[in-house]
């Protein structure tokens, strides 16, 4: 399977995200390896201060929206909810969520990197 | 492409830049910025910039940063800035708002609108900045029309009074050189560089009034009766009514200045001049500058009823009252701006 078609699998809008980028699915490709080292550099774990959480939601923010660009709608939809949890002031059930969705995007990120190192 | 067009792209996520480059190089030049700092540099160096692309959310200077910057240098007028946000706060975005951002573009961006509202208001602005430049070039060449028409009158009136059209240029000089110098010294005194302009336009009208002064006494080569003095004096207020018959030839500011340093380019510190008898700061400051150019020019220069004095003398009999008195302030700063009269011929 190819790296669109697979991601299209892990509910990736893969057809939306290749259409934000003028059709261009190499293009759409190199994006999402820009999105894994992204990924990699400013990864949010789940053992933040639930005290003082500004830079978790600043990641989380930035996570956001890239992935909604590339229309990586799990992760899209997951960080905005944390985001939206922190800015009301519930880390833990912004916790809850991140949670849920590590392995949702451990699954993305390996797909992607399988395909990078192909 | 519109070559030369350029959108900066700001934004601290390479993803997002080259996503939005994507969206626009069709038809636009872009360039990118990851940080508010660069974001400001681009804008202060790059004419061709048609729109800035904004993320708010930014390490180091934010993307309010970035309009804040905009407003100081004035560019926000020029350039259409869209709000780039995933979801800030609705405080943020009004803040954005109120710094003169035009639109917000929310994540994750649709290509079709987004080319259509960018493109639409970059088109809006090309037309209005067309406009201004357009108004611009009026007023000025307005302005020029104004200064020949206010420059053939004072010809007319050197004419009459058998004077070379270099004593109104000097008075203009030594003006110009008196009120920087003042305006900078003296706080109370302060004017702002435009207005100093308006005023030096405006003096060269000083003595319009002659014109309705006859001939035996405006050239008589000797000393004035009383009487003729009398009849001399009146040159400051026959000046005024001259203006105030022809107020529409020329711009309003310096009709006013014009009318002003006519009536009172006479006037003394200490209440003795005429024709009101203004005493101190009664007396504009404008008025009173123009007065001690006058006095000036007048005792260097040769006139049909003297030879010209020395500068050394004329500066003498200045600061000996013999000319009537003036502004302390005023005769402080006068040396110096007779240097740099000096130093500039």
């Amino acid at each position: 399977m190819s790296l669109l078609e697979e991601l299209a699998t892990l509910g990736v809008d893969v057809e939306g995200g290749v259409k934000r980028l003028s059709g261009k699915q190499s293009l759409y490709e190199r994006m999402m390896f820009k999105f894994l080292d992204m990924v990699k550099k400013s990864e949010v774990s789940p053992d933040f201060d639930s005290s003082s959480y500004n830079d978790v939601m600043e990641v989380a923010h930035a996570l956001k929206g890239a992935a909604g660009n590339l229309s990586v709608t799990p992760l899209y939809e997951g960080y905005g909810q944390i985001v939206d949890l922190l800015r009301k002031g519930k880390p833990e059930e912004a916790r809850k969520v991140l949670v849920d969705m590590l392995p949702v995007q451990e699954k993305i990120m390996d797909c992607i990197a399988r395909h990078a190192n192909a | 492409m519109d070559k030369g067009k350029t959108i900066l792209i700001v934004d601290d996520v390479e993803i997002n830049r080259i996503i939005l480059a994507e969206i626009f190089n069709d038809n636009y030049c872009i360039m990118e910025a990851g940080s508010g700092a660069e974001a400001i540099g681009l804008i202060n160096s790059n004419p061709d910039i048609v729109a800035v692309l904004l993320d708010l959310l930014m390490p180091g200077v934010s993307g309010l940063g970035v309009l804040e910057d905009m407003n100081r240098t004035g560019k926000i007028k020029h350039i259409p800035v869209f709000l780039i946000t995933a979801a800030e706060s609705d405080a943020v975005l009004m803040e954005g708002y109120h710094l003169g951002a035009v639109d917000v573009i929310r994540k994750p961006f649709m290509t079709q609108f987004l080319r259509c509202r960018v493109g639409n208001l970059i088109e809006l602005y090309a037309h209005r900045n067309a406009l201004e430049d357009i108004v611009e070039e009026q007023v000025a060449k307005l302005q020029a029309v104004n200064q020949s028409m206010v420059e053939t009158l004072a010809a007319i009136i050197e004419f009459r009074d058998c004077e070379s059209g270099e004593h109104v240029k000097r008075i203009g000089r030594l003006t110009r050189i008196m009120l920087t110098e003042v305006s900078s010294t003296y706080p109370e005194y302060y004017l702002p560089k435009k207005e100093i302009d308006t005023i030096v336009t405006a003096s060269v009208l000083h003595d319009i009034g002659k014109i309705s002064i006859p001939d035996q006494i405006l050239n008589k080569p000797g000393r004035l009766t009383a009487e003729e003095f009398d009849t001399m004096k009146l040159h400051t207020v026959k000046g005024c009514e001259i203006l105030q018959g022809i107020p529409d030839i020329m711009d309003a500011d310096i009709y006013s200045y014009s009318y002003d340093i006519c009536r009172h380019h006479h006037e003394r510190w200490d209440g003795k001049g005429y024709p009101d008898g203004l005493k101190g700061d009664e007396i504009s400051i404008w008025a009173q500058v123009v007065a001690i150019a006058d006095v000036y020019d007048a005792l260097t220069a040769e006139r049909v009823y003297k030879a010209a004095y020395s500068r050394e003398k004329a500066v003498d009999m200045i600061y000996n009252g013999e000319c009537g008195t003036f502004n302390p302030k005023l005769l402080e700063v006068f040396r110096k701006a007779l240097r740099q009269l000096e130093n500039d011929i």
